[in-house]
């Protein structure tokens, strides 16, 4: 039962982690770039790409970066380990969770960004445009106006970024659990704990959006 | 006669495009002034030369120079906070903020003055003093917490004047005001205007010739960037010097 919680733990903080980042690269690419700029294009499309990809592939990426390549695993360890770092052997459980909570954040950093920017766009031209005539610096359109009628939706994008991260997760972790496990019972305790988390999250987010809707 | 803004040789382009050409103009303080001329002529684009809101879209070049209130704008000193604070803008779609009546008459003081600065009792006097000075405080004193987007676009735009009050601004520029409202909402932002002069300067860009007739004392007409005739209004809509001013005064083209 304590490593199930400690997955959930690592997945949560992970993607505080990605969401916080998503956010401020979403907020950098958005209201400080101009739309022009050739790196925001760039980073766009590689965005849209990234979005694009099925999950999965992040996985098989994911197992021939982290766990073939002795470099690469140390790259990682700019955490914490618990153990003789040195001496760890490849599926060292520990390893297996950061290997695991980088490329979740690989895989929801680029939803956030994007479902950010979109927020962001939504709040009109005319009340940018209202409130630098008002006489308001850049901080004070962000922070007064644009942050809090585009906060819901960031939530939300959030929460959905999270909700199909853990959504597949749960599902390899399924497919896992009937083929090739020697202890069915916790791999399928972490399947339920996985598959609900993501039922929840895709909840709080349409709950988000219907609450910002109605507000509008 | 002071004047409350003057630009000289005024040049502006949109990247390769050039909006504005040589502009010369004097705008008499406590007046009432214009701009008409046909769709694209840069009558807008002259407007918002004079707050800097322009230069939010990018890609403006500006050349020359624009005495506002006796200081030159395009000055590296210049803060833009303190300039917007004494040139109010009016949108041609009413824009409240979509907090209620009571916060976006407190916007703009907010803004400029410290966290936690103005104490109750005071913005409640300020709030009923800029609706009462539109018209509007009878209407609106008990749906003070109402979200400002949800009121008639009359008072919307009317709240929009009275925003900017509280921060006693010396000129206030309006873009098309009226052009979203009906011929009642119209006649009543017109009559505020015709209150308000005097402690304000008003400039006003518009499509309407019966409008710009009615209420302005001086009218500018511009055609394709360049300022054709600045005039009194009367002198200008009944006897034009430039053939083109009399074209479209008469609704030739336009």
């Amino acid at each position: 039962m304590s490593t199930l919680l400690n997955d959930v733990y690592i997945v949560l903080l992970m993607s505080f982690l990605a969401i916080l980042l998503g956010i401020v690269c979403a907020f950098y690419l958005e209201e400080w770039l101009p739309k022009t700029n050739w790196i925001r294009r760039l980073i766009e499309s590689l965005l849209s790409v990234l979005t694009g990809i099925p999950s999965l592939l992040y996985g098989i990426v994911a197992i021939r970066i982290f766990f073939t390549d002795a470099g690469a695993l140390k790259a990682i360890r700019i955490f914490p380990i618990p153990q003789n770092a040195a001496a760890a052997p490849l599926h060292d459980d520990s390893m297996l969770l950061y290997a695991g909570a980088a490329t979740f954040i690989v895989m929801v950093m680029p939803v956030t960004i994007k479902t950010t920017q979109d927020a962001l766009r939504s709040v009109g031209t005319p009340i940018r445009e209202v409130t630098y005539a008002l006489g308001a610096s850049q901080w004070q359109v962000l922070t007064r106006q644009v942050v809090p009628l585009a906060l819901k939706q960031i939530l939300a994008g959030g929460c959905r970024a999270m909700s199909r991260a853990f959504a597949t997760t749960a599902l390899l972790l399924g497919i896992y659990t009937w083929h090739y496990t020697s202890e069915p019972k916790e791999m399928s305790n972490r399947f339920i704990l996985f598959l609900g988390m993501a039922l929840f999250l895709s909840i709080l987010s349409s709950t988000l959006t219907e609450m910002d809707n109605s507000s509008n | 006669m002071n004047y409350s803004i003057e630009a000289e040789n005024l040049n502006l382009w949109y990247g390769d495009f050039q909006a504005l050409i040589d502009v010369n103009l004097k705008i008499r303080d406590g007046q009432i002034t214009s701009l008409i001329g046909p769709s694209g002529c840069g009558k807008s684009t002259l407007l918002r030369c004079f707050n800097r809101v322009n230069e939010r879209y990018g890609n403006v070049t500006t050349h020359g120079k624009i005495e506002v209130l006796g200081k030159n704008i395009y000055d590296p000193d210049v803060s833009l906070p303190e300039l917007r604070k004494a040139v109010g803008m009016v949108f041609q779609r009413p824009n409240p903020l979509p907090i209620s009546v009571y916060e976006n008459i407190l916007f703009g003081l907010r803004i400029h003055s410290p966290m936690r600065s103005i104490t109750r009792a005071e913005s409640e006097e300020i709030v009923e003093e800029a609706l009462t000075s539109v018209f509007l405080w009878e209407d609106l004193k008990d749906k003070l917490k109402v979200r400002a987007t949800s009121l008639q676009l009359e008072q919307q735009q009317k709240l929009c004047i009275a925003r900017l009050l509280p921060l006693k601004p010396k000129i206030i520029l309006m873009d098309e005001p009226c052009s979203a409202l009906d011929a009642k909402g119209t006649r009543a932002v017109e009559e505020l205007m015709e209150v308000l002069a005097g402690s304000y300067t008003f400039l006003i860009v518009t499509h309407n010739m019966a409008q710009a007739r009615r209420v302005s004392e001086e009218c500018i007409f511009m055609f394709l960037g360049e300022l054709i005739e600045h005039r009194e209004t009367q002198a200008l809509f009944e006897d034009p010097e430039h053939e083109k001013t009399a074209d479209y005064v008469q609704m030739r083209y336009g």
